[in-house]
């Protein structure tokens, strides 16, 4: 006979669970992310008025503040001799950063914003998460390389041989993203406010990382820290490429590799560490 | 050989996590990232063993807060045990708390592209599919309307033709069959039974015993998190009920489904109104009950005859569907069963007959008419029915040497 209904957690007890199901198989998954992802790019179309347009107006509204605040205002120049102007210096370093942090922001709702379909129907629960940075980053990639095409408009020429290689650069920043974004979105299921602390924090590391301004105008102490801000390395490799018309340097740019892939493994290892007990906190 | 299992779950148990205060979240966040099991938590499921083999028909019955729908989401999947070993074979389609993973914000037709892409359906399937899921759910026009504007029997509706045809090996539904009307619960009801001859494998979870004894061959009563009986359909839904009665004498008539679609509008006993003065017969006797029912749209009902003691207990049920026999139209919307119960075998006492009404299929009660029924002797004999028995002479009870 069974004995009593006894609390699942006994100190020291060992969780002997075992569960084995047909798997659901990549070629699911995959099916399930191309839903998502459709979806979630349809859902931000179908409900603006901007429609398609989106992904250039947004960046290109909060270019236009920035560089009225800072060119008229702050009356900001890039540092050096043959320096780009403001505008272009910023917009390639400002995109990235805002497929970046949106598709974090975005993602860490992503299930809690889904929670009734993951509580209802068994699927890989990673797959909503990635569809948003996945979404995000398409829609700004593509916002990206409309403008750096029209870049002779507000100054310089950009050096358009390397977009393929700016593409790849982008591409590391979005599995950068994942990392966070698998992670956030977990401990977001447990600790609902973490996203306004998200939104906060993304705020601060965008004043933090070297957008605004460049890192060489910055005084010797501080720039220490400012590379270890994980987009510090993109900022500088995509003004290389598009301004200055140069690769970015080896080490770094194999560190920045090495940055994006760890914290996609620690993000996908914390994900799945929560992800048997989100239908419990649900 | 028998049939390969689908479901197998050994000593399956789980426990909820306790969360009342906000700092339990995050005490189980961190509880949980260290490798533990979180914080406390509450049992609702224990040591369950339930095997599932292809071409099976099980039911899960019990009160409410038993563990039933807990367990199905554990086989789906969408839980995950604390304890114990589960093994899942084959596709199962779902249907818990129906229409649920649709989202409101999308018309209907998109919903149910997600919904199949989630059960494995591919894109090509999904395309193939989509008349068949839609000529199924029949909510016309509304199809391209975002499911918030949806009424929740549409939703039903949609959620239902999805899985209808995900060609499940395992089908999966929670109460599906109170939802929807009349129209649409008799063809999920169809559809099941066509499914399950086909050799499908049905799980499901209903309050209605009717619906557990007609769609299920086995059943598995859940009490209190726990397995309490398994086996055959009729011997556990009647322990169940059995166990329903003792705890709560006779407090409850069956509910009744909206009246007037179908309704007894009169019942003869032995040829006396059933309304008049209560009939006496004797014990033995042969009663003869006759019914008149009413039905809309010339949709033949179904009649059914019920036995009960002076305290609602259940003696004998039987229906025209059951035994496969037609009622006899007799007028405009008005119909006819008789039947008789030769030697009356009731023991003398205090009794009811009742006359229900039930639609064509013989899913929903619409009616019903009560009449007393006193069974007058002088036997001594003990309970409620005279069961036929025969003692056996002297030189009988020897054992052959």
């Amino acid at each position: 006979m069974a004995s009593d209904i006894q609390p699942a957690t006994q100190p020291g007890a060992p969780a002997r669970v075992t569960i084995a199901r047909a798997d659901v198989g990549l070629s699911h998954a995959w099916r399930l992310f191309r839903h998502f992802f459709v979806r979630e790019l349809r859902n931000r179309f179908l409900g603006s008025f901007s429609g398609g347009l989106w992904a250039l107006i947004q960046p290109l509204v909060q270019l236009a503040i920035y560089s009225f605040v800072f060119v008229y205002i702050f009356k900001a120049r890039v540092p050096g001799a043959d320096a780009p102007g403001y505008v272009p210096f910023l917009l390639v370093a400002l995109w990235p950063w805002t497929a970046f942090s949106e598709s974090i922001s975005r993602a860490t709702t992503a299930i809690v914003d889904n929670a009734g379909l993951i509580g209802k129907v068994a699927m890989p629960r990673s797959v909503p998460v990635l569809a948003v940075v996945a979404s995000s980053f398409a829609l700004h990639t593509f916002g990206f390389v409309a403008i750096v095409l029209v870049m002779p408009l507000f100054g310089d020429p950009a050096h358009l041989a390397w977009l393929p290689l700016v593409l790849l650069v982008q591409s590391m920043l979005m599995l950068l993203a994942a990392g966070f974004a698998l992670a956030l979105s977990a401990m977001q299921v447990f600790v609902r406010d973490l996203v306004q602390v998200v939104t906060q924090v993304l705020m601060l590391a965008m004043f933090a990382a070297p957008i605004f301004y460049a890192r060489a105008a910055m005084p010797e102490w501080a720039r220490g820290w400012i590379d270890l801000h994980p987009f510090t390395w993109y900022a500088r490799a995509m003004r290389d490429m598009l301004l200055h018309g140069h690769a970015p340097a080896l080490v770094p740019s194999l560190v920045a590799l090495l940055v994006a892939l760890v914290l996609l493994g620690v993000g996908s290892w914390l994900f799945h560490r929560l992800d048997p007990h989100f239908e419990d906190f649900l | 050989m028998s049939a390969p299992l689908l479901v197998e779950a050994r000593g399956l148990g789980k426990a909820y996590p306790k969360v009342s205060r906000r700092a339990d979240r995050l005490q189980a966040l961190l509880s949980l990232l260290a490798g533990g099991h979180g914080t406390q938590r509450v049992p609702v499921l224990a040591d369950v063993d339930l095997d599932v083999r292809r071409g099976e028909s099980v039911g899960l019955v019990g009160e409410n807060g038993a563990g039933k729908s807990t367990l199905l989401k554990l086989i789906t999947g969408v839980l995950t045990p604390s304890t114990g070993q589960l093994r899942v074979h084959g596709r199962i389609g779902a249907l818990l708390e129906l229409g649920a993973g649709f989202n409101p914000e999308y018309t209907g037709r998109e919903n149910v592209a997600m919904a199949a892409a989630l059960y494995g359906l591919s894109a090509d399937e999904i395309r193939a599919r989509m008349d068949d899921i839609l000529a199924f759910a029949d909510i016309g026009d509304y199809i391209n309307e975002p499911v918030k504007h949806y009424s929740s029997g549409m939703v039903v509706r949609l959620g239902f033709a999805v899985v209808a045809n995900s060609m499940p090996d395992l089908l999966i539904t929670d109460e599906v069959l109170a939802v929807g009307d009349e129209n649409f619960q008799k063809k999920c009801v169809r559809w099941i039974e066509q499914y399950l001859d086909q050799g499908g494998t049905l799980l499901l979870v209903s309050h209605s015993m009717y619906h557990v004894q007609k769609l299920c061959r086995q059943a598995c009563w859940l009490h209190h998190g726990r397995v309490q009986a398994q086996g055959d359909v009729f011997d556990v839904t009647q322990a169940y009920l059995a166990h329903n009665e003792r705890k709560g004498a006779g407090d409850a008539a069956p509910a009744l489904a909206n009246r007037g679609e179908f309704a007894v509008l009169g019942m003869n006993l032995n040829g006396h109104d059933a309304r008049g003065a209560p009939l006496q017969v004797e014990s033995g006797d042969d009663l003869r009950v006759e019914i008149e029912l009413h039905s809309r749209e010339g949709r033949e009902p179904v009649c059914m005859v019920g036995v009960v003691r002076a305290d609602g207990s259940g003696v004998y049920g039987v229906s025209t569907e059951m035994d496969g026999v037609p009622v006899a139209r007799c007028g405009e919307d008005r119909y006819r069963a008789v039947v008789e119960f030769p030697r009356l075998a009731l023991l003398p006492g205090q009794y009811a007959i009742r006359g229900l009404a039930l639609d064509p299929e013989g899913v929903r009660l619409f009616d019903t008419l009560e009449a007393v029924l006193t069974v007058r002797g002088h036997s001594r004999e003990s309970g409620v029915v005279r069961l036929a028995h025969r003692w056996l002479g002297v030189d009988e009870t020897e054992t052959p040497a």
